[in-house]
C-alpha cells in the first residue's frame, strides 16, 4: 500500500532543489551551495529544470509578476512537491511591506510546506528546516 | 603635447560641436560641463529633433526618462542621447501638460530600443507615446491602479486599503506604524 510515509520517505532520501530567487536572496544563499556549508553532504542538489525537482526554494521579494513564474514552475514539477519560502521579504514582504508592487500573502499563490525566517536566513536555519522535515517524516505513522 | 594645450583643444572641438548643434537644430544648446549639453524644445518638434540628432552623430538612445512637477502642472520627458563620434551626451528636454500626457513616439528612429524605454515611461507615468505600437505594461502586470511614480499618488495609504486586512492578526501591525 503507498502510505504517505513512504512517499514522503522518497522525498527525503535526497531532496533535489529547484532555486526560484529574486533580488538579494540570490546571492545571500549563496553560501549555501558552496564548499563551507556545502548542502550537497545532506542530499540537497540544485537541479536545472524543474521536472528534476522535489522541491521549490523561494527567496527574495517577490512580484505578481515573478508569482506568476514561480506558478508555471511549481507546476512542472513532479509530485511529491514542496515549497519553502525564505526570508521575510518571501513571506510577508518584509522591508517592502509598503511596496506597491511586492506580493504580501505568498500562500495565496503558492501551497507553503515551511517558512524559514531571517533576513537572509542562515545556512545553518535551512538545513535545520530540511532536518526537520526528515524527522516529521519519521515520526509519520506508516498506514 | 601638453595638458594644458590638449584642454584648449577639446574646448575648441565642443564650441564648434555647440555650434554646429545650434545652427543645424535651430535652438539654444546649453553647455552643463564638460562632454554634457542640454537643450530644452518644444514637445512638438520632437521627432525632427531627434532625427536631426541622429544624423548629426547622436546615434545611441541611452534612456528615456520623465520628472513630475505637480505644482507646474507638466510632465518633463528627457531623452539622453549619446554620440560615439564625439563623445558627447546630448540631453534633450520637453514639458508636456500632465492632465493629458501624450507626445510623440521616436520608435521610428531607435525601434525597440526607445519602444521599451517608452513602455517604462507610459506604466509609471501614465505618459502616452503616439505612435508606439506595444504600449503593455513591463513591470506592472495585472495593475490597476494609477500611474505609480505620480507624486500625487499615495502609495502607502493604497498599499494598506488594497492589500492589507486590518482584521487579520499578521497585518493588523501595519495599521499601527506611525507616519
Amino acid at each position: 500500500m503507498i502510505t504517505k510515509k513512504k512517499v514522503m520517505k522518497k522525498f527525503v532520501k535526497a531532496i533535489w532543489v529547484f532555486n526560484w530567487f529574486n533580488s538579494c536572496g540570490f546571492s545571500e544563499l549563496i553560501p549555501v551551495v558552496g564548499s563551507r556549508w556545502d548542502m550537497e553532504r545532506f542530499g540537497l542538489v540544485a537541479v536545472n529544470s524543474p521536472r528534476k525537482a522535489d522541491a521549490l526554494f523561494i527567496a527574495g521579494y517577490q512580484t505578481p509578476k515573478s508569482m506568476k513564474r514561480a506558478q508555471q514552475i511549481y507546476e512542472q514539477m513532479p509530485s511529491p512537491k514542496f515549497v519553502f519560502a525564505m526570508g521575510s521579504c518571501t513571506m510577508t514582504g518584509g522591508m517592502y511591506w509598503d511596496s506597491y508592487n511586492t506580493v504580501k500573502r505568498i500562500e495565496d499563490y503558492v501551497p507553503v510546506f515551511m517558512y524559514i525566517p531571517g533576513c537572509p536566513p542562515r545556512p545553518e536555519a535551512i538545513f535545520d528546516a530540511v532536518h526537520k522535515v526528515v524527522v516529521h517524516v519519521d515520526e509519520l505513522p506508516d498506514e | 603635447m601638453s595638458e594644458k594645450s590638449k584642454h584648449d583643444k577639446n574646448q575648441t572641438i565642443e564650441e564648434k560641436l555647440i555650434e554646429d548643434l545650434k545652427s543645424k537644430l535651430g535652438t539654444t544648446v546649453n553647455y552643463q560641463k564638460e562632454r554634457r549639453l542640454w537643450m530644452t524644445i518644444d514637445p512638438d518638434l520632437i521627432v525632427e529633433t531627434c532625427t536631426k540628432a541622429y544624423e548629426l552623430g547622436f546615434e545611441h538612445l541611452s534612456t528615456i526618462s520623465v520628472t513630475d512637477w505637480l505644482k507646474e502642472g507638466k510632465h518633463e520627458v528627457t531623452y539622453h542621447l549619446w554620440s560615439y563620434t564625439h563623445n558627447h551626451l546630448l540631453t534633450i528636454k520637453t514639458k508636456i501638460d500632465r492632465k493629458s500626457p501624450k507626445i510623440s513616439s521616436i520608435n521610428s528612429i531607435w525601434g525597440g530600443n526607445a519602444e521599451t524605454c517608452e513602455r517604462e515611461c507610459h506604466e509609471l507615468f501614465g505618459v502616452k507615446f503616439e505612435g508606439n505600437p506595444n504600449l503593455t505594461p513591463l513591470f506592472l502586470e495585472d495593475w490597476d491602479g494609477p500611474p505609480p511614480f505620480l507624486k500625487d499618488f499615495n502609495w502607502r495609504e493604497f498599499v494598506k486599503k488594497e492589500m492589507y486586512d486590518q482584521n487579520n492578526p499578521r497585518e493588523k501591525v501595519y495599521f499601527e506604524v506611525k507616519k
